[in-house]
């Protein structure tokens, strides 16, 4: 047999291969896919029905449109505006933190100042302290300040990301060169404007990794917003669902309610994610190549 | 905190955004020291005529919006909005505690019996008795008007009770043979019989401190009581001992399951018929009518089994109260809010509708409109069973402080016990011991009782 | 993400000595750069210290602290705060509940995150040796659940959890299987199998940006060396993602160390689980259920120092064998 020469690569591997491979990747399918598919069938079904029938199959009566019409309308709308806060928080949050990590990353890279080892390590520390054990103690802060019950209460800390500093200050030391920034200076320009004009742009990728990251970060955000927040008109989804499954054995309507605004707050997000996939390729690769 | 008027456009002063630091100062400074007493900022205030004012109020009733929304339209100055909390795992005690420590509680809530003395221990309720709450004692039943006075000071007004009893599944109990049980001999024998025929009596929810609590009061435990300035605390007396022993028996020889209670696979045995009857309390009724729609009319109430033969002894379930907390802004609209709701023979019908239980007021409905789903207990009037229970609470049971952390800590403890087969009593003697040190830890001065 | 990192990255401009000749101009440009670097810098400075160095403070201060009681039986009576030194710490450490949920994290940390990541390895490895047929639809469907935040997932996968309702012990029973997802034993495991479904796919995204970024040439050189596909994986690829899989790994151990949602919110429905299952699950029942927000202060900084060392830890080690490694 000759060695392989590199046309190989173009021919396929072998057929053997190709079924195993086949076959686990549909397993994996499977086993990621299943609770979705639970969730469709299950949005077609009232209470009676969730609790009465086979969970993989359809009732005698699917209404998953009737459904989600009641979920919308039940006690004045207020589903939709927990989708809006969900929304406000998780948009407001995301793009205010890549901003502000934008800006502290590019700082943190390309000004040498002095105590800014220390001020990274300390965003790092940031990284590492898990964000729950903070929650408690900034419920007592805010509360003290007025600030509790208030959508500053969950916005203020979303717009915090050490994560995305990090990220930031990897990429622009590795995208933005020092003699472009140099070439701005000598025709004059501010600062200032040198990092929104020029800065931004080269980091684009790693400012949509941190945006997307951000985002999703305080879309899942439960324990904060449980704590901070008492009203429900300012409840992200997750709180509000819950909060259904709360009062649910006294009303059960709930449950098919809390399942049908499970499948709607999921739907929007999981087309998101799918097709907003390549950007996390893009940022991250620059991000985890340089860790 | 006083409420902002708009309370929901996003507000922040700018001092706050700019000088972090010194806000940080401040916030320190605020936070470091809890004040008992009312600050000046936080003085009640008297409402001016004609001004317009809007009181929050935390409960977690489902048809509480109804009744409220009565008040509303007839009180347009004092407008009530009623903010829904979650009663999973005493997760809205957890909300109120937080807010009375951070300073911007509501001006209402909704209170069990067994946890107003909790609040207490935190300055968290207010006390009516200076607004001559007292003037409203004859309009309910004295035990439970008895639940939220201590000392001099009356902290609630007492909303409805939960007096325990049993639902059964006639249907199947006639099927086999099975009356009733009239003691707890029988109802283990019932259980055994059911036992055999595939099916479960019912559950025993480790998890469940609330019920266990009732049942113990109904052997004639006491808990709590008082001596001098000392606490004395006992949750493993003889009387608790005897139930803890008959539900481990229960449970060693499988007569019961142990799924928790009032949730997802609790109510699918119910309505499959794989759990046949539940010691329950006056406010089931809407649960099983709302979650078992299936066995409409096979269920029926009986009186909760006696330890003797022939006895008379009951003891509650649940019940809650409408509270004042200490920081109401307008205190005196706050009583009449929390009289009228649960003393209007309107509020109080559409309450019952609701499914919210036994009301604590003496007049206002006939205990027949308590029957609000008849078809389903098979045309009984189910509601005197309970009536007959009510009028036989033991009422000498009091509660004591941090009840909300007993019930978790005898939840932990009997989860224990199933899961290392450790005997019931030992979970008790470690409740016992623990409740005494949290107590300890609070600042009380406790010694085991008995 | 380790310490080497930060002297790799930072520009050279740091380290250029000062000659004498140079020194004003150079001061004048470092008062210049400092000023702008203030100026971008402070603004999240100012909210970091407010969100992450305020609570710790505010925290280690609460821990330091207790309440006192005077009055009737300590009802109505005014409270004030006292100095406790550490007892709020020993009062926690002598609670076998939150050392329970200590052990029992730290448990599922060593299932489940070595098990997620080989997962999600693997699935990068299949997903990139794969014929391209089939990819982007698999890749999606891998990465779906990550769009499904952890409360929305544990609600979903309960109704999956629960017997009698789930379909899944339905079809168990039906095979003569008998399951309890919620049991004292395997409830840990039953949130396990949540937090992997949820976070395999978005592990798996990261290690195949960082397999794209390698330079397609070196497989193909590895290929031509006579490399099989398994040795091109185990002895190129693997080595090559190292820096994301260190990623990923750190990510989930400060994601285990916060556990919350999922056992609060299968709670209810499974008795086996009590309120210090995690250790973030006790220091909330603490404070609010509890209301004893002093103890719960002194959980909360033992477990962001847990966290701390943990993750450290881990750096340190994978970058200590690094260096082995290059000798």
């Amino acid at each position: 047999m000759t060695r392989p020469t590199a046309r190989a690569r173009t021919t396929l591997p072998p057929v053997r291969y190709r079924i195993i491979t086949a076959s686990l990747l549909t397993v994996a399918a499977l086993y990621f896919l299943v609770p979705v598919y639970w969730l469709v069938v299950s949005t077609t079904k009232n209470s009676a029905e969730l609790f009465g029938t086979f969970g993989f199959w359809f009732a005698g009566h699917p209404d998953p449109l009737g459904h989600l019409a009641d979920v919308l309308t039940y006690d004045h709308g207020i589903y939709a505006r927990w989708f809006a806060n969900s929304l406000l928080y998780a948009g407001i949050g995301a793009v205010c933190a890549t901003l502000l990590s934008a800006a502290a990353g590019y700082a943190l890279a390309k000004f040498p100042f002095p105590g800014r080892e220390a001020v990274f390590n300390l965003v790092l520390a940031g990284v590492l302290i898990p964000g729950t054990a903070l929650a408690l103690p900034l419920y007592f802060l805010f509360s003290a300040m007025g600030l509790a019950d208030t959508y500053w209460a969950v916005l203020i800390p979303s717009v915090v990301s050490p994560f995305g500093v990090y990220l930031c200050r990897i990429y622009a030391a590795a995208a933005v060169p020092d003699s472009l920034l140099e070439a701005a200076r000598i025709d004059g320009a501010g600062e200032a404007r040198i990092f929104a004009g020029l800065g931004l742009r080269l980091m684009t990728p790693a400012l949509v990794t941190v945006f997307l990251f951000q985002f999703v970060h305080i879309w899942n955000n439960y324990f904060l917003p449980l704590v901070m927040l008492s009203d429900s008109d300012l409840y992200p989804i997750q709180l509000g669902l819950t909060s259904w499954t709360g009062y649910a054995d006294r009303q059960p309507v709930l449950y098919q309610y809390t399942v049908g605004g499970a499948f709607l707050s999921v739907v929007p997000l999981m087309v998101l994610m799918t097709v907003l996939q390549r950007y996390w390729r893009a940022g991250l690769t620059e991000g985890s190549v340089k860790a | 905190m006083t409420r902002n008027p708009v309370p929901h456009l996003p507000r922040m002063p700018r001092r706050t955004v700019l000088g972090g630091a010194a806000a940080l100062a401040a916030g320190f400074a605020l936070a470091g020291c809890s004040d008992g007493g009312d600050g000046d900022a936080d003085a009640p205030r008297e409402r001016k005529k004609g001004q317009k004012i809007t009181l929050t109020f935390w409960s977690w009733v489902p048809g509480i919006d109804k009744p409220v929304d009565l008040w509303n339209r007839k009180n347009p100055d004092v407008q009530v909005k009623v903010e829904k909390v979650s009663a999973v795992n005493g997760e809205q005690y957890a909300k109120m505690h937080a807010a009375i420590k951070a300073g911007n509680p509501p001006d209402l809530g909704q209170i069990e019996f067994p946890i107003i003395p909790s609040f207490l221990l935190d300055n968290g309720l207010l006390d009516l008795a200076p607004l001559g709450a007292a003037r409203h004692k004859g309009k309910f039943f004295g035990w439970q008007w008895q639940q939220s006075v201590f000392g001099k000071g009356i902290y609630a007004i007492p909303q409805a009770s939960g007096p325990m009893g049993l639902f059964v599944r006639q249907d199947l109990f006639d099927k086999w043979g099975l009356k009733a049980p009239g003691t707890w001999d029988e109802y283990e024998a019932a259980a055994k019989v059911i036992r055999k025929k595939g099916a479960w009596i019912e559950t025993f929810a480790p998890t469940n401190g609330n019920r266990f609590s009732g049942l113990a009061w109904q052997a004639g435990a006491k808990w709590y009581a008082s001596h001098g300035d000392t606490w004395l605390v006992h949750i493993d007396d003889e009387p608790t001992r005897r139930v803890a022993d008959y539900w481990e028996s229960l449970v060693k020889q499988k007569l019961v399951k142990t799924i928790p209670d009032r949730q997802n696979a609790w109510y699918k045995d119910l309505q499959t018929g794989d759990i046949t009857a539940w010691v329950g309390a006056s406010w089931g009724d809407a649960l099983l009518v709302g979650n078992a729609p299936g066995t409409k009319g096979k269920w029926r109430a009986a009186p909760l089994p006696q330890w003797k033969a022939g006895g008379q002894v009951f003891a509650n379930w649940g019940g809650s109260t409408t509270a004042v907390f200490a920081k109401a802004s307008y205190p005196k609209d706050a009583l009449d809010f929390a009289v009228w709701l649960n003393t209007d023979p309107a509020s109080i019908a559409l309450l019952i509708d609701g499914g919210y239980g036994f009301p604590s007021a003496k007049k206002g409905y006939a205990t027949d409109a308590l029957d609000v789903d008849k078809p389903f207990f098979g045309g009984q009037s189910y509601s005197k069973v309970f009536a007959d229970a009510s009028a036989h609470v033991d009422t000498s049971w009091r509660w004591g402080p941090g009840v909300d952390t007993l019930y978790q800590r005898l939840g932990d403890a009997f989860t224990d016990a199933l899961a290392d087969g450790s005997s019931f009593r030992s979970a008790l003697a470690k409740v016992q011991r623990q409740t005494l040190s949290d107590l300890q830890g609070k600042g009380l001065k406790v010694e085991s009782g008995g | 993400m380790s310490r080497d990192t930060l002297s790799r990255t930072a520009p050279d401009t740091a380290r250029r000595p000062d000659t004498p000749g140079r020194r004003r101009r150079v001061s004048r440009t470092e008062a210049r750069n400092a000023r702008a670097a203030a100026g971008f810098v402070l603004p999240f400075l100012a909210l970091f210290g407010l969100c992450f160095v305020a609570p710790i403070v505010y925290a280690v201060q609460q821990s330091l602290h207790r309440t006192e009681r005077t009055g009737p039986l300590g009802l109505g009576g005014r409270e004030h705060e006292a100095f406790a030194g550490l007892t709020n710490y020993a009062h926690a450490l002598a609670d076998d509940r939150f050392l329970a949920g200590f052990g029992r994290v730290l448990l599922f940390g060593a299932v489940q995150i070595p098990l997620m990541i080989a997962l999600a390895t693997a699935l990068a490895l299949l997903l990139e040796s794969a014929s391209a047929r089939g990819v982007p639809f698999f890749r999606s469907a891998f990465f779906l659940p990550y769009g499904v935040p952890g409360v929305i997932a544990s609600i979903l996968w309960g109704f999956l959890y629960v017997p009698g309702i789930s379909p899944l012990v339905k079809i168990a029973d039906a095979v003569g299987w008998d399951v309890d997802f919620l049991s004292r034993g395997t409830v840990l495991w039953s949130i396990a199998n949540i937090v992997t479904w949820q976070f395999t796919g978005y592990n798996m995204l990261v290690l195949i940006a960082q397999l794209k970024s390698v330079p397609g040439e070196l497989y193909e050189a590895a290929r031509i060396d006579g490399a099989s596909a398994w040795q091109v994986a185990r002895h190129v690829k693997l080595p090559l993602i190292r820096p994301a899989l260190v990623l990923t790994t750190v990510f989930s151990i400060i994601g285990t160390l916060q556990l919350f949602a999922e056992p609060m919110v299968l709670r209810p429905l499974a008795s086996s689980i009590d309120s210090g299952f995690t250790p973030n699950l006790h220091a909330y029942s603490e404070a609010f259920v509890g209301n004893n927000p002093h103890v719960a202060a002194a959980e909360a900084v033992l477990l962001a120092l847990v966290a701390c060392v943990l993750s450290f830890g881990f750096l340190r080690l994978v970058g200590g064998r690094a260096k082995e490694r290059r000798r």
